[in-house]
């Protein structure tokens, strides 16, 4: 089971103080709301979760089964979905997916790639010849979710997953990460909206300074 | 699901060929610089013969300027575009650099071959040792792409980009440059080359190489 710890961690950017000191454990099957108003700092919540950013101060650490992960071992476990990540905008729905799953050794075939796109609610015959630049927002948002589903990631670093999504794309957000929680993945789910945060077992209100 | 390091560097490299063909950007950049240049200096020479190290020193600079045109985007069209977080996020620090590192070789290997035609042809030289013409041709694009992907990487991690990069070039690229000059010199001019300095810059480019590996690590991952 996969753990993530943070022990008395701040951060501040340009000196000025985001959050903390913050103490916190983040469990492998649950999910964990972060709110808070905007530039409170729950998007870079994630990316200290994750290990994509130092913190400013204090140490976080993430645990599978009694061992710490570091550097490439860590991003194995990682899948996350955020706005700002891009994909690449002259490849196509399958090609992204198959570069970017293809780099962690995953490889995906027609069956598998058509049931993800059929999970997330995107039709096989409009995305087969476009590049994922001309797709809309909402798209991009489900082949997001398509590419974390893929991943068999077990830790799960969600920044406003609903967002852009109507409301299937919201249900269908909302069956997944239920789903994943159930399996055993650790979801921490950034967002102020209120069905989102009504999905945690757990919440992390950041006040801001 | 553990990825070999020849797959993923296959995988990375691929892509950026798939995404050059597709967006000609830096293709066309570097291919232009080269062809506009060297169109200028023929018609300024107007058949006039070159002396052989000055034939060698503008093959050089033409060839490193062109790189630059279009070597250092490697990371930075990633950072532009917004596909830096997802490709930390899914590929490897040693993939992702040697893939690009291995792009930027072929890149630059066309374009250089690209280049010496033409150069041939438009200046009127023609090599004398052939051999020590083409490895000291292979040698030198290895040592630029593999020190402009470091470096590429460097910059773009650094908050001030605008020049970083071609300050910190100069530097790195010299040990392959002068002796790159001083071959091309000999065989084009058919006089003694020193052919240790081959080994020399097959040995820096080694280094290089071996260099960018162990500090891209540090790079990539922020812990």
């Amino acid at each position: 089971m996969v753990k993530i710890n943070f022990r008395a961690v701040e951060q501040r950017f340009y000196g000025r103080q985001i959050f903390g000191p913050l103490d916190c454990t983040l469990s492998g099957g649950r999910i964990m709301a972060v709110t808070g108003k905007n530039g409170s700092g729950k998007s870079t919540f994630l990316k200290l979760a994750g290990h994509l950013l130092p913190p400013s101060q204090g140490k976080i650490t993430v645990v599978s089964d009694g061992r710490e992960l570091r550097g490439e071992e860590l991003r194995r476990h990682l899948a996350m979905v955020t706005p700002e990540m891009r994909f690449y905008d002259r490849l196509t729905a399958r090609e992204n997916m198959d570069f970017l799953l293809g780099m962690r050794g995953i490889t995906l075939d027609n069956a598998v790639y058509g049931e993800l796109l059929g999970r997330v609610g995107l039709d096989e015959q409009a995305v087969c010849h476009s590049y994922a630049g001309d797709f809309s927002t909402g798209m991009k948002q489900r082949l997001k979710m398509a590419v974390l589903l893929a991943a068999r990631a077990d830790i799960w670093l969600l920044d406003e997953p609903g967002a852009n999504l109507d409301e299937a794309g919201r249900q269908m957000t909302a069956r997944e990460v239920r789903a994943a929680a159930d399996k055993g993945v650790l979801v921490v789910l950034a967002t102020n909206e209120p069905g989102e945060e009504a999905l945690a077992d757990e919440r992390i209100a950041l006040a801001g300074h | 699901m553990n990825v070999s390091l020849w797959q993923g560097i296959k995988r990375m490299f691929c892509k950026e060929f798939v995404l050059g063909l597709r967006f000609k950007a830096a293709w066309a950049a570097m291919f232009m610089f080269a062809l506009t240049t060297l169109a200028c200096v023929s018609l300024a020479l107007q058949g006039g013969q070159m002396e052989p190290r000055l034939a060698a020193a503008l093959l050089w600079v033409i060839v490193f300027f062109a790189s630059m045109a279009g070597a250092d985007r490697g990371f930075a069209d990633e950072d532009t575009a917004g596909t830096l977080l997802i490709l930390k996020l899914y590929g490897g620090a040693q993939p992702v650099l040697l893939g690009k590192m291995l792009y930027s070789f072929f890149l630059l290997l066309v374009l250089a071959v690209f280049i010496v035609l033409l150069f041939l042809v438009l200046i009127g030289v023609e090599p004398v040792f052939w051999g020590v013409f083409i490895l000291t041709l292979v040698f030198g694009v290895a040592g630029i792409a593999a020190a402009g992907t470091l470096l590429a990487a460097l910059a773009t991690g650094a908050r001030v980009k605008n020049g970083l990069f071609s300050v910190l070039m100069l530097p790195v690229i010299l040990p392959v440059f002068l002796p790159a000059v001083y071959l091309t010199a000999g065989a084009l001019g058919g006089s003694d080359t020193a052919l240790n300095y081959l080994g020399g810059m097959a040995l820096y480019d080694g280094l290089l190489i071996v260099g960018a590996s162990v500090l891209f690590d540090y790079l990539w991952y922020e812990d």
